[in-house]
């Protein structure tokens, strides 16, 4: 019984740390809006398999490349939602890490704002980290096994493929966004902005193979507003 | 009268008397560029010039402003980079040494290429950086094969650096396009350049718009750098040193059977450069096998060649996926002839056959007679055997057979006899196949003579005659007085 009541208290506890922790910043104070889109794709999920010939123990048998990843009604996975027009906010401070994990870029897909960034490599074999990108300059950089960490920077807003030419599935991006109101999509295609100035905004959706929708919306302080943004091919 | 005066005073100060040797003029480079360049680079500089389908690597695409070779820590080149590369080409790919165009042109080039992307030159070059150098020695190399192994440069390049490894079938440049690594034991073909500070600086910098990233910051300590720089430069010779005339060497015990024994380390190899076979379709614009070490020897019985080539790929035959087997031949007359006539170099023709003593993966020696490259019998009841050995992205192959032949198809080997001989080669990965190969035209083969011991009795022999009439010689003289 002790027992039973002790791991109650323990999520009660837990659950409201979690509580304050989300609880909205000082941008919240002076009134913002929350943005709780969902992006969605009709058409089928895309996903290219490749027979691994290298690092097997690390990378698997199997090289699975996600391009298109559809969940429960329709939603899309690895999108990118963004208010570009949106002014003020405070920084994200949390910085934006991507892991090179079982020969894949962890997340897929992350969005940060302008400046440092890491890249680890968990895998103990060697990486490169190569980019394509035309406002940042692109880099090409070995990660050797000994080398855990590797920080780096993106000065300029846009999208930004990452990609490894020594185990070439290898694919994620990095979105640099312009301010801090941007989320990337779960599973289930849903992502929250918080914290939006009211006001109204074109809200975007980015996919890496998908392109670019956009939708109005109109933001009120202190309230949740839905968006539903279909992706076309 | 002065009015051309003042023309002519005003035009001296107008051309910028000579600045430094670096201030190109665009416009006088674009007249040498259409010239020149524009067969493979294009009228637009896009890299999309008639001759661009055939060649291997792609002419470079200057409106990217992505450049191979930059002594540069960030992406854009130094004018000197440029002048550099047109001055002395690229070694391994089709991009010849421009060091016949006077100074002036090649600068006037220099600035009309950055032209093509004006805005990446916006950015002023940043030299990079190059830790403190560090000479060759065996510690060195030692560290610098250790860097090798933990920065896996094998990946690409391959456990003993010929480009065999397992991400080569994977690499694409900037545009695309299927890159090879380099073959690390070749230092001729860096399209760098082959000195110690050009291979540290690409250690450095990287190869922009390839695979090849930058390790300045991927070493252990910067000095790693210049370990792994004398590493790679003991991984192979300093140049191929190719051969003019293939020697075989008289031997009076047996010819060992196994491509690795020490007996074959101990010959100098006979290196054979090959070209791609472009006279007869389908034709071989960028042939893989570019050399071939020769190391011959013959006994009173049988002659044996030991052959050593680089094949980043072990291929045997396989139709259905369209893939050849790896193969190599040698090429003879099947009889002496008294003059200089010699068959036609491509495997002969109808009228005059040659002789091939071949080798195909999964096939093994065999003997063939041909008249031309699509037109080749297999000779019956074989003479001859052979071995062959594939490790780290090389083949080591021998072929032995008797001496003399009684069939009218082979030709015998007879000792101080300059005998032609041709080679062919196949990089069955590659898709090369029949007529898509690399060859060489008639080259001569000389078996030496056997060496008797007759040269270390008849001299001493002489010189002790030679001695004594010289003794009888001044008694006598003596005796007279």
């Amino acid at each position: 019984m002790r027992k039973v009541i002790g791991t109650l208290l323990a999520i009660a506890l837990v659950t409201g740390v979690a509580l304050v922790a989300n609880r909205p910043g000082p941008a919240g104070a002076q009134g913002g809006g929350t943005i709780e889109a969902t992006v969605t794709y009709a058409g089928a999920p895309v996903v290219e398999k490749l027979k691994v010939n290298k690092d097997t123990e690390k990378c698997g048998t199997e090289a699975v490349i996600e391009k298109v990843v559809v969940g429960a009604n329709k939603g899309l996975a690895n999108a990118v939602v963004s208010v570009p027009s949106a002014k003020g906010g405070a920084p994200k401070t949390v910085k934006n890490v991507v892991d090179q994990h079982g020969c894949k870029f962890v997340p897929h897909v992350s969005a940060m704002m302008p400046g440092e960034m890491d890249l680890k490599n968990s895998d103990d074999i060697l990486h490169n980290i190569h980019t394509y990108s035309t406002a940042n300059p692109s880099i090409n950089k070995a990660q050797p096994k000994f080398k855990k960490v590797m920080a780096e920077k993106f000065e300029k807003p846009e999208f930004i493929k990452l990609t490894c030419d020594v185990h070439s599935w290898m694919l994620g991006w990095v979105a640099v966004m312009p301010n801090p109101f941007f989320g990337v999509t779960d599973a289930s295609g849903n992502a929250k902005i918080e914290n939006v100035p009211p006001g109204k905004y074109a809200v975007e959706a980015w996919h890496e193979t998908l392109g670019k929708q956009t939708k109005e919306v109109e933001v009120k302080a202190g309230q949740s507003t839905k968006v539903a943004i279909e992706m076309k091919k | 009268m002065r009015a051309p005066l003042l023309a002519a005073v005003a035009l001296v100060l107008a051309t910028p008397a000579v600045v430094g040797a670096q201030a190109g003029d665009a416009n006088a480079g674009k007249a040498v560029y259409q010239l020149k360049c524009i067969g493979c680079h294009g009228e637009k500089g896009d890299g999309k010039g008639p001759a661009a389908e055939l060649l291997m690597p792609k002419p470079r695409d200057f409106t990217t402003g992505i450049y191979k070779i930059r002594t540069t820590a960030n992406k854009v080149p130094s004018d000197q980079d440029l002048f550099r590369i047109i001055t002395d080409g690229m070694p391994g790919t089709s991009m010849p040494s421009w060091a016949v165009l006077p100074d002036r042109d090649r600068w006037n080039l220099v600035a009309y290429i950055k032209a093509f992307a004006a805005d990446k030159f916006k950015e002023a070059p940043k030299k990079v950086e190059l830790p403190k150098e560090v000479g060759s020695s065996t510690e060195s190399i030692k560290r610098g094969k250790e860097m090798f192994e933990a920065i896996e440069c094998n990946k690409c390049h391959g456990t003993e650096g010929r480009a065999d490894g397992p991400s080569r079938p994977e690499l694409k440049d900037e545009w695309g396009q299927p890159i090879p690594p380099a073959n690390l034991t070749k230092p001729w073909t860096f399209r760098g350049g082959p000195t110690r500070t050009e291979i540290a600086t690409r250690l450095a910098a990287g190869v922009l718009g390839t695979p090849m990233p930058t390790f300045i910051d991927s070493v252990e300590k910067p000095e790693d750098i210049w370990h792994l720089t004398n590493f790679i430069l003991s991984l192979g010779p300093e140049s191929p040193g190719y051969a003019t005339l293939v020697t075989v060497t008289a031997v009076s015990d047996a010819i060992p059977d196994d491509p690795n024994a020490d007996f074959w380390k101990k010959l100098t190899p006979n290196n054979i450069p090959l070209m791609g076979q472009v006279i007869q379709d389908p034709r071989n614009f960028n042939p893989s096998i570019d050399l071939v070490s020769v190391r011959a020897v013959y006994n009173d019985k049988e002659i044996a060649f030991h052959l050593t080539w680089d094949d980043p790929t072990q291929s045997a035959e396989d139709a259905g996926k369209k893939l050849y087997a790896d193969g190599i031949s040698l090429q003879f007359p099947p009889q002496p002839s008294s003059g200089p006539e010699r068959p036609y170099f491509l495997m002969g023709d109808s009228s005059d056959a040659v002789y091939l003593l071949r080798w195909e993966n999964g096939k093994g020696v065999t003997e063939a007679t041909a008249n031309g490259p699509t037109k080749i019998a297999a000779i019956q009841g074989a003479e001859a055997a052979g071995k062959a050995v594939y490790a780290n992205g090389q083949y080591r192959l021998i072929m032995r057979r008797p001496l003399v032949s009684k069939s009218e198809a082979r030709p015998t080997f007879t000792p101080a006899v300059f005998m032609p001989v041709a080679f062919q080669a196949w990089d069955g990965g590659a898709g090369e196949g029949g007529t898509k190969m690399s060859l060489t035209s008639w080259y001569y083969l000389r078996l030496e003579e056997p060496q008797s011991s007759r040269r270390f009795v008849i001299p001493p022999v002489v010189a002790i005659l030679t001695l004594a009439v010289m003794l009888l010689v001044v008694r006598i003289a003596n005796r007279r007085v």
